[in-house]
């Protein structure tokens, strides 16, 4: 393996050729900086029928480099097929059920950049990627047509079928991105936790995500649901913040499920009595929001497999609602496009089964020249239709400001 | 060994693990159910879970089979289905409490608990006992401290017991005491 030592410079060559072609890459945000992964050798499609296997391959695999891993994305509906739920009668885009990439190439910016490669001689074809938008965002789900949906649910809690669920909106327009200049300009004013970009040759993905599904290391696994939004202004700081979600009931009932159900999902393939609470309800600072966030953490039983975990954990609840099954079958009933990664999840599978995933959200896909932003609120009974309308805009408004 | 009945809540598999503290638990579907297993097991769990208790008649025919036979635990959606199968009503309440922590008190029905002890439990639950309620045998046990809703159900002759507030979840005090109390009734 060939490593480079390349001090930090305004202009770095490599970078730029990378930027400027046409190779697929994706760029993960990580504690310290960013990782950029390139040179695909293997592109894996999912479907229902290889999912088992893809997922079933890394028992024999051993981790011996850095660029052992495959990273990529698993979309909404093939994690609700492998629990058992089908989506039927949706319009759909078409775009991938999920993707999977096995990188040559990775790049570290830190304080310097180091490139770390399988390959010998880069080439580059250049590609210029212009930003272009041909039409005005549109939602797909006016207000009115929202509110009736939300008063549907809001009966289906009263009756019990329910107790929390989650309706997603869009903002869609006609339009070509460069989607490196995307993420760059969207990690500027709002680099959350688990950001990440794909660019391929037909689709990008561009995502400014905060949300930790699973961090499993070894037999550890931990995950860190976010339950609760406030709007920032210049009068609020973490504290305020912190006594706004602890005074507000409705953020407090809305984060205990969250908690008592993230819980459970990981007691599915954790050992009994290891599951804890590592963190409880603590605020996360963003550009334009608080989160409020609880960290829970368990031991994996002996032997679990990692379909088991990812059918334990996805899609995941704090996107939902809950309980997650019956929760789903009502949403998949009124939603009527689908999700595509939207709710899904982002990460990597290292060949040692190490892995970390995020929740899909804050995120622009763009595929066939249409980019759609996708962004759920939560029907609880003491919320109103308005408000929750309102905080699908506000999670959606620094995507959406990348276009202007 | 105990059998949880799961009604695909996402509460149950925290109950898994709350009684594997105590005994060997076996946790299935209420659709899928190991006869054979239930049969074996000495405590049957039915588990919290979406909608009302008449949904689930597979489980009323479980808990009808069993009644007097076995020690029978009701959580949620569970304890209203014991409720509902000795001719009690459920309704929807005007106020809805999910994910929310509350006290409740124990009065002098019971013959496991404390009287007059107070403690908060954490609650999901859409529906509740109308009331009044009869019954020769099972005793309201436990009431919301500020609104009187029932919380908790005894009937000490035919081994059954019942929580409307979830003991498993991370709002309830001291939760694993009354699951043991329970078990060893």
């Amino acid at each position: 393996m060939k490593e480079h030592n390349q001090h930090k410079l305004s202009f770095n060559p490599y970078l730029e050729k990378l930027y400027q072609s046409d190779k697929p890459l994706i760029i993960y945000k990580v504690i310290d900086g960013y990782n950029i992964y390139t040179d695909f050798s293997k592109k894996i499609l999912l479907n229902n029928k290889n999912i088992n296997g893809f997922l079933k391959s890394f028992e024999k695999k051993k981790y011996k480099k850095e660029t052992d891993l495959y990273l990529g994305f698993f979309g909404y509906e093939i994690l609700c097929n492998l629990i058992g739920i089908s989506i039927k009668n949706k319009k759909r885009l078409n775009f991938y059920k999920g993707i999977f990439y096995k990188p040559e190439t990775i790049i570290k910016i830190r304080k310097d950049i180091k490139i770390i490669s399988n390959i010998k001689n880069h080439k580059f074809n250049k590609q210029f990627n212009k930003t272009k938008i041909l039409s005005p965002f549109k939602i797909n789900i006016p207000y009115q047509k929202y509110k009736k949906i939300f008063d549907l649910f809001s009966k289906k809690i009263r009756q019990g079928e329910t107790y929390q669920i989650k309706i997603c909106t869009k903002y869609k327009n006609k339009s070509l991105i460069n989607p490196i200049n995307f993420f760059w300009k969207l990690m500027r004013v709002n680099s959350s936790p688990e950001s990440f970009m794909i660019k391929d040759k037909d689709y990008s993905i561009v995502s400014c995500s905060p949300e930790t599904l699973i961090d499993k290391k070894k037999n550890s696994i931990i995950t860190k649901p976010i339950a609760g939004t406030l709007k920032k202004n210049s009068s609020i700081n973490k504290l305020i913040a912190l006594n706004y979600f602890k005074n507000n009931e409705k953020e407090t009932k809305e984060h205990n499920m969250i908690v008592d159900m993230e819980r459970s999902d990981l007691s599915k393939i954790c050992k009994p009595g290891s599951v804890k609470i590592i963190k409880k309800k603590y605020v996360a600072e963003y550009k334009h929001l608080f989160h409020y966030v609880t960290s829970i953490g368990g031991m994996l039983n002996q032997k679990t497999q990692l379909i088991e975990i990812i059918k334990a954990m996805m899609p995941g609840g704090s996107v939902i609602g809950c309980p997650k099954i019956r929760t789903l079958e009502l949403l998949n009933n009124q939603e009527k496009e689908s999700r595509n990664i939207f709710t899904g999840s982002f990460g990597y599978i290292k060949f040692n089964q190490d892995m970390k995933f995020n929740i899909i959200i804050r995120s622009i896909l763009n595929y066939r020249n249409k980019s759609e932003i996708s962004a759920a609120s939560g029907v609880v009974l003491d919320s109103t239709s308005k408000k929750e309308f309102n905080e699908n805009y506000i999670k959606a408004k620094s995507l959406l400001e990348l276009f202007k | 060994m105990i059998y949880i009945i799961d009604h695909q809540d996402s509460f149950t598999w925290n109950i898994v693990h709350q009684f594997s503290k105590f005994n060997k638990v076996i946790c299935s579907n209420y659709f899928e159910i190991n006869n054979k297993l239930l049969e074996k097991c000495d405590v049957i769990v039915f588990s919290p879970g979406p909608g009302s208790p008449k949904d689930y008649p597979l489980s009323s025919k479980i808990y009808k089979k069993y009644k007097g036979k076995k020690k029978i635990i009701g959580i949620c959606l569970g304890y209203q289905m014991i409720l509902y199968n000795e001719g009690g009503k459920i309704i929807q309440q005007k106020r809805i409490y999910h994910g929310f922590q509350s006290k409740i008190k124990i009065n002098g029905q019971s013959k496991i608990f404390k009287n007059n002890k107070q403690f908060k439990v954490g609650r999901y639950h859409s529906l509740k006992l109308m009331e009044p309620f009869k019954s020769n045998t099972i005793k309201i046990t436990m009431r919301c401290s500020k609104t009187k809703i029932p919380m908790g159900l005894e009937d000490n002759t035919n081994k059954i017991y019942g929580f409307q507030f979830h003991p498993e979840s991370f709002l309830t005090e001291n939760g694993d005491i009354l699951i043991k109390k329970i078990l060893s009734a």
